[in-house]
């Protein structure tokens, strides 16, 4: 298992090379150069364009700036974005929001999602199914920032039952942001949950139990669930990354200074220094739920053994 | 070997912990003090109620460069900065005249040779006095070429300006001059100010934000850039900055400041919202005091004004919208066709049907909050249908699809779409949106002239002065001059008004050369802009200035 972990951990240098390798260059190719708009209708004046070009490396080659980074990233330097401000510091800010609020959705979308689907499986095919199967398609159907919107709306501004916005980002603010950005993910797991529970109520293993004589509460929970949670652990280890990154939409519409928003300033801005390091974060994190996600394996099924 | 997996999960989970937390490192103490941070706001409303303070709360956005003056030239950093500095000069929030602020007199008799008084004991935040040499030192630091400022052009009327600039791109060897001649010291509260060539309205330009004196902190910071200075900056101004980071910036009044433009509340919090809509949102719940922007589905059909009642305001502000032709568009060239194109359009039915009257239609190149403005310097912007088809015909036609190029993120479709319908319909062309991803590429297009057929231009006024709204765009060469328009006359005009004697005589001949603007068509007038503000139920009043910000002198609460 620990021969495993440290695989998977050195196995992580090539990917974030091959990430941040990549997203420069992307950043690199996009059409205009970052002093384009930052003089409103004028351009802006040479000896300032100089000035920040040289400052940001951009007067180099694109592999040398790539180099020029890494070299500084090696030491712990995450650069400064075109605002001025250190990139770790920006980081250090909005990380922790962010992370809050992907915990609040992974929450609701692991207890909700995984109730619901429970109750839906063992009542299949009756009403509380069939309000399940209903209520998880509406969710996916609706796109976020129509839900979003919509839960602004009726539960900040009318019913007052919420803060409308979350600029702090205190977890009581992050708390209807935090349901918004569960409500997708919310409704696969549910879903997930369902189907792969409904398989194996069928299994003769399941038979096996029951005719032992095991109560039917023991047997769902100890035998079938352990069992048909393994897609949903892999569906929630994956969604972690995208609730952390993908989060613009909710950010925006609750100004939430995540990362999200931020790393749509930096496309915006072209700030490749702000945009690698917070991509950079975004990659080590998704990486260790995965490889969380893989070690959890082995405890819901010992024939996934890593040993 | 149960047990053995349990604890290697718990302790991948302990790993993955310290992952997170190294990731943003300082992440909890980051995160803390900005909760702190926080917690202090929502609660010094009860202390503050204690202890007699007052505070707002206005929409923010995150500033784009450094808060230094001579490298700010947006809103949501000079928002800030408007507030923390005090210049010579400051314009009125009413009417945007210039007055004497910082300055005892600004005296010339030459319109060449000006000589500076300062009054007597106005301090900088950090209890220095605002003397002669903050001003000189601030304006050659700022002019310096290799310090690299944004701004640094608003010094170029100084003698001396170009002897401060870098021979070459590299900057390699630096520049002749590390101070312009034109700027000397007399006493501590005296300078002088020799300009190139005659600037009359040089008292005007003096209130713009780039001209703010910079205390002795700024120059002792050995950061090549000022970086330490900017994150919190010491001006002289009302308010100082107590706090900057991404969830806020925080003023509170000076209490040593001796100006004639004290600020009200005793603090004021620009909280940073990534969209206007949030703000909005904010200020219609009264979790935000104030925002100067509603956002453009709110205005259709004044739906703003049922949100917030009795508690909305609009301003005009010193904005113009024109259309620009390509100066490589061969088609375009000839005045007839350009005409066409401006009478083709009834600029009055969009105003009201997509901007819902919160534009004005335009009548020439020149807003009407400055000094010196004339009404109907445009002849051809004139709706009539018929004239223009004859003008249209007469120019022989437009071959090929007729684009029009705005930035497709700054909400520009609209209006591009209906002004191209217009010109389908009453020219029977055909007529087309650019629209480009951002601003940035739109203006690399723009400078590159890389673009045919039209393109918008934005003008904010940077001083209030009909000098701003011609020489900056239509003189020849100059910086924002996108229809590399060109006319020897138009720029001799210029210059005599610049040499005038009086401000009177001044602006009689910047009308005649926006008269010769009417005659060559350079562009296109559109409309001018009108500011839209909410505020919460704590406010009874408060006022914008005809540059779009806040004058937070002004508030007033319930």
């Amino acid at each position: 298992m620990g021969k495993f972990i440290v695989r998977r951990l050195l196995q992580m240098i090539p990917v974030i090379l091959g990430t941040t390798f990549l997203i420069f260059m992307m950043v690199y190719a996009l059409p205009g150069d970052p002093t384009d708009g930052r003089c409103g209708q004028r351009p802006c004046p040479p000896q300032y364009v100089e000035a920040f070009r040289r400052e940001y490396n951009l007067d180099k080659p694109v592999i040398v700036q790539y180099l020029l980074y890494l070299a500084k990233l090696l030491t712990g330097d995450f650069g400064t974005a075109y605002n001025g401000k250190t990139v770790l510091h920006e980081l250090s800010i909005r990380y922790p929001v962010t992370i809050k609020l992907a915990l609040i959705a992974i929450a609701i979308e692991a207890v909700i999602g995984i109730a619901a689907g429970i109750l839906a499986a063992i009542r299949k095919g009756k009403f509380i199914d069939n309000l399940v199967t209903v209520s998880t398609l509406l969710l996916i159907s609706f796109p976020v920032f129509v839900i979003g919107g919509l839960c602004q709306l009726v539960f900040g501004l009318q019913l007052g039952w919420f803060p409308v916005t979350a600029t702090e980002g205190t977890w009581e603010q992050l708390v209807l942001p935090g349901i918004v950005l569960a409500s997708l993910s919310v409704a696969y797991t549910a879903r997930l949950t369902r189907t792969s529970l409904v398989e194996n109520l069928r299994a003769d293993y399941v038979r096996t139990a029951r005719a032992k004589g095991l109560t039917v509460p023991r047997t769902i929970a100890v035998h079938a669930l352990r069992n048909s949670l393994i897609p949903v652990v892999t569906y929630i280890g994956a969604s972690f990354g995208a609730l952390m990154g993908g989060a613009i939409v909710t950010e925006r519409i609750f100004n939430i200074n995540g990362i999200g928003g931020y790393i749509y300033k930096s496309i915006h801005d072209r700030d490749g220094t702000a945009l690698v390091g917070t991509v950079l974060c975004l990659v080590v994190v998704y990486l260790v739920v995965n490889l969380l996600v893989d070690i959890l394996y082995g405890v819901l099924d010992p024939r996934m053994s890593h040993d | 070997m149960r047990a053995s997996r349990v604890i290697m999960a718990a302790a991948s989970a302990a790993v993955f912990a310290l992952v997170l937390s190294a990731c943003g490192s300082g992440a909890g103490d980051g995160g803390d003090a900005a909760s702190t941070g926080s917690d202090d706001a929502a609660t010094a409303g009860s202390d503050g109620a204690a202890t007699g303070g007052t505070e707002v709360s206005i929409r923010g956005c995150t500033p784009e460069n450094p808060l230094i003056v001579t490298n700010t030239n947006e809103v949501c950093g000079g928002n800030v900065l408007d507030a923390v500095t005090s210049r010579l000069v400051h314009y009125n929030s009413d009417t945007a005249a210039p007055e004497l602020d910082l300055a005892e007199s600004i005296e010339s008799t030459d319109q060449i040779n000006f000589t500076v008084k300062l009054k007597q004991g106005y301090l900088f935040h950090d209890g220095t006095e605002v003397k002669a040499k903050n001003f000189v030192d601030a304006w050659n630091w700022a002019a310096y070429g290799p310090n690299g400022q944004l701004n640094s052009y608003f010094f170029e009327p100084i003698e001396g300006y170009a002897d401060l600039q870098c021979a070459d791109e590299e900057c390699a060897a630096a520049p002749a001059a590390e101070a312009m001649s034109g700027l000397a010291v007399v006493d501590d509260y005296t300078f002088t100010i020799k300009t190139v060539s005659p600037t009359s309205n040089l008292t005007v330009r003096l209130g713009y934000n780039a001209f703010a004196p910079q205390p002795d902190a700024f120059f002792a910071d050995t950061d090549p850039k000022k970086a330490n200075f900017a994150q919190l900056p010491i001006g002289s101004g009302p308010y100082k900055i107590v706090e900057n980071d991404d969830q806020a910036m925080v003023l509170e009044k000076f209490a040593d400041y001796s100006g004639q433009y004290p600020g009200s509340v005793d603090k004021v919090t620009f909280r940073i919202y990534d969209s206007t809509e949030a703000a909005y949102t904010d200020v219609v719940a009264n979790n935000l005091d104030a925002t100067d922007q509603i956002p453009g589905p709110q205005l259709i059909g004044d739906l703003w004004k049922d949100d917030l009642p009795d508690r909305w305001g609009t301003k005009d502000t010193g904005v113009i919208q024109v259309i620009t032709f390509s100066p490589i568009d061969e088609q375009l060239e000839s005045i007839e066709m350009r005409q066409a194109l401006s009478m083709a359009v009834d600029r009055a039915l969009i105003t009201k049907q997509i901007f819902n009257d919160a534009r004005t239609p335009a009548t020439g190149w020149v807003s009407p909050v400055v000094d010196g403005y004339k009404a109907g310097a445009c002849t051809a912007c004139v709706f009539d249908p018929d004239k223009a088809k004859e003008l249209y015909d007469k120019a022989g036609g437009y071959t090929g699809t007729l684009t029009i190029s705005v930035n497709g993120d700054g909400g520009h479709q609209e209006w591009a779409e209906a002004w191209c319908n217009q010109l389908i319909t009453n020219l029977g062309l055909d007529c087309a949106v650019n629209a480009t991803p951002d601003f940035a590429t739109l203006r690399k297009g723009i400078n590159a002239r890389e673009l045919k057929g039209l393109y918008r231009g934005g003008w904010q006024m940077d001083y209030p002065s009909i000098e701003n709204f011609l020489t900056p765009i239509y003189a020849t060469g100059a910086s924002s001059n996108d229809g590399d328009y060109s006319n020897p006359k138009f720029d001799d005009l210029l210059k005599q008004a610049a040499a005038a004697s009086s401000n009177d005589e001044a602006n009689a001949l910047y009308q005649q050369a926006e008269a010769i603007l009417g005659q060559d068509m350079p562009s296109m007038p559109q409309w001018y802009q009108q500011s839209q503000f909410g505020y919460s139920t704590k406010i009874k009043s408060l006022k914008m200035t005809p540059f779009s910000t806040f004058d937070l002198g002004s508030i007033e609460l319930n």
